[in-house]
């Protein structure tokens, strides 16, 4: 059982192994084994929080609690792609 | 000759009379000191048209108005307003650019050109404004042509230093999709005000082009200068070191495209004519593949569209080997002439680009209906041979290219399509309002038609007053209310919106804004005065609207929005006709 995840920019250098060769992002069909929620993406490529920018679940801007599960789509923006119409957005968070 | 007040000379209105082909200056209002840009082109337009004119007749009147702070040392505000009665919405209409074009007038104190009756026989003019008046020079040997060849001859004819305002081949056959172009520092024809058929209004005056010489300026007046500089440097370094605008930030870096991956994730990205929000072909036509293909071709990245500019989220987009450099190619420009119209190659969303800027077309309008063509069957979808052969008919001026040139509800009508993306006649741009109501909130209510910028500023923090900010609720009528007061007061001042990122997040950015105002006009404004100043210009955008017939039936999305579910949310934009209401309601 899988989540996919997409890795936006700088973010593919974080994942070893991965020749950055051109812009198109790094689509990840990860393991959902012990993968709840995106900080738990974050850790298993070792992706420290201040290095990411916008993170999206199935579509949904989201933040660091938000759960993840089989099937999901995850996006995750680096720092330097920060250029969301924030009054439009609202992190999802669950507890 | 410019009137002078002791030595100072003071600011200046330029009216142009077109119908005797005379020009003449006048002093500023007292009444009118402290309006620049939006808040200048609306106030006249308001005083000076009637409503219920004919756009395209010799009672309206086009109005040019550098922002307050325009052609200072201000960093990254060079932008220029355009206003008139709309002949794509019928409402009033306040467009800009940003273009060294708006600096020299500002330098040269001209806080705005008016153009007003009509040329009676066929002949186009050239307007040439110097310190000392205005020349008319005839311009039938630039019509027919495109913007690229024609700016270069202009640039020739008249110098390098000039500043260079023009209207293309569809203004010359009255297209209500026309904008006008301004110059980049490149000189290419490519900064546009571009939305709401502007281009047409000159053009229908008789006017193709406005150049404008600096030489002998006295620059912008500055009444307290102490106050001008601390609101410089508080500005300079809230957008040197924000994240979103600082150099290396997601602007400098990648442009404003770096939004197609981030709204395609959003599902917000609308793709074939507003059909889904998401296709993740939209990957290839992404800010960083462009950016990427910018420097192995030799274009330029990052560039300014105006000197000054610390932000620089500009560019020049090139063919292959460096050839036929077309300028920026925007997030609004790659969305609608590619995602929207199934397109998802960069070599045509530029070839495209490059066509609209030649012919004076805005690329939003253009990309919108050119998506409603071939939903209407003139060519298939993704198809872009197909349209760029549309595109050759308004080049050619065929009855198709006629039709085509008045924009997305006209092609609709026409070709009888159900599925017309557009607010007050005037079509949606890149964000698709079922995923993100709040923007769908502002495009229905601005009195501008549907447009992005209406309502993108400074954040509800700011302004005091609440309103939710996740995007799939749909109470937006408080947030829509204060992001449009807002960005009408950043509109006047001629700073790009693109500050609100920093001057948000850092207080001190916001305060240096309303310090340069101040060091300009020698006032004591505080930040607590920017929301009436900018109610007060929608006030009058609004009282206009009203005298041309509009209602708050007006103030609604097209019937699709509202019964289609769009994936990947599968969500209807669902917000209630009380509260878009509420938005201008008691």
């Amino acid at each position: 059982m899988t989540i996919l995840v997409k890795f936006f920019g700088d973010l593919r250098k974080k994942i070893e192994g991965f020749d950055v060769k051109n812009s198109l992002p790094l689509n990840l069909d990860i393991d959902s084994d012990g993968i709840n929620t995106i900080a738990d993406i974050l850790n298993k490529y070792a992706i420290e929080k201040e290095e990411t920018g916008h993170l999206f679940v199935n579509g949904t801007y989201s933040g660091f609690k938000k759960k993840v599960k089989d099937g999901d789509r995850v996006g995750l923006f680096p720092n330097n792609m920060k250029l969301l119409y924030k009054w439009y957005f609202t992190k999802h968070e669950d507890e | 000759m410019p009137k002078n007040r002791g030595e100072i000379m003071s600011k200046r209105i330029l009216r142009i009379d077109m119908t005797k082909l005379e020009a003449k200056f006048e002093d500023l209002p007292a009444d009118f000191v402290a309006l620049g840009g939006r808040a200048l082109t609306s106030t006249i337009v308001a005083r000076e048209v009637d409503p219920l004119c004919h756009p395209l007749g010799p009672n309206n009147k086009l109005v040019f108005a550098p922002g307050l702070v325009t052609g200072t040392k201000a960093p990254t505000s060079g932008r220029i307003s355009v206003g008139a009665k709309s002949p794509l919405t019928g409402g009033i209409k306040e467009a800009n650019a940003g273009t060294n074009f708006s600096q020299k007038l500002g330098r040269m104190r001209i806080a705005a050109i008016v153009v007003e009756g009509k040329h009676t026989g066929n002949d186009y003019y050239l307007l040439k404004v110097t310190m000392d008046g205005a020349e008319f020079v005839n311009a039938a040997k630039w019509l027919n042509k495109g913007l690229y060849e024609v700016y270069k001859d202009l640039f020739k004819e008249f110098g390098n230093k000039v500043g260079i305002s023009g209207v293309g081949i569809a203004s010359e056959i009255m297209g209500a999709a026309s904008g006008i172009c301004f110059n980049d520092p490149e000189g290419l024809p490519s900064r546009y005000a571009g939305r709401g058929g502007l281009g047409a209004v000159m053009a229908s005056k008789g006017l193709k082009f406005i150049v404008v010489d600096e030489t002998g300026a006295p620059g912008v007046e500055i009444l307290n200068q102490e106050a001008f500089d601390m609101g410089v440097r508080k500005l300079t370094n809230a957008l040197t070191t924000h994240d979103v605008t600082k150099p290396g930030g997601a602007l400098n870096s990648f442009g404003t495209a770096v939004l197609v991956n981030i709204i395609n994730e959003a599902g917000g990205l609308p793709q074939r004519n507003f059909s889904s929000g998401q296709d993740d072909r939209s990957e290839k036509v992404s800010g960083e593949v462009k950016a990427d293909e910018i420097k192995k071709r030799g274009g330029q990245r990052p560039h300014f569209c105006s000197p000054g500019c610390v932000i620089q989220c500009s560019e020049v987009w090139t063919k292959p080997g460096g050839k036929d450099p077309v300028g920026v190619l925007e997030y609004e420009s790659v969305w609608a002439l590619g995602p929207n119209c199934s397109i998802y190659d960069l070599d045509i969303i530029g070839e495209l680009n490059r066509k609209c800027n030649d012919l004076g077309l805005d690329t939003i309008e253009t990309g919108d209906l050119l998506a409603v063509a071939m939903e209407g069957g003139l060519t298939e979808f993704g198809n872009g041979k197909g349209a760029l052969k549309l595109m050759d008919e308004i080049k050619n001026k065929t009855p198709t290219g006629r039709i085509l040139a008045n924009g997305t509800a006209y092609v609709g009508k026409a070709f009888g399509v159900t599925r017309v993306p557009v607010v007050k006649g005037q079509s949606l741009p890149a964000y698709d309002p079922r995923a993100i109501k709040g923007i769908g909130v502002t495009y229905a209510t601005t009195p501008m038609g549907a447009d992005h910028t209406a309502g993108y500023a400074i954040a509800t923090e700011i302004m005091g007053v609440g309103g939710t900010a996740d995007p799939r609720d749909t109470k937006k009528a408080d947030l829509s209310r204060n992001l449009q007061i807002a960005t009408a007061a950043v509109d006047a001042t001629g700073y790009c919106l693109f500050i609100a990122f920093a001057i948000l997040d850092i207080p001190e950015g916001l305060e240096g804004v309303v310090d340069t105002l101040n060091g300009v006009l020698g006032t004591s404004l505080t930040v607590d005065d920017v929301p009436g100043y900018g109610k007060s210009i929608i006030d009058t955008e609004r009282a206009f609207n009203k005298a041309a017939g509009f209602t708050e039936k007006h103030d609604r999305l097209p019937e699709f929005f509202l019964k289609e579910p769009i994936a990947p949310h599968n969500d209807v934009f669902g917000v209630t006709d009380e509260e878009l209401d509420r938005v201008w309601g008691e």
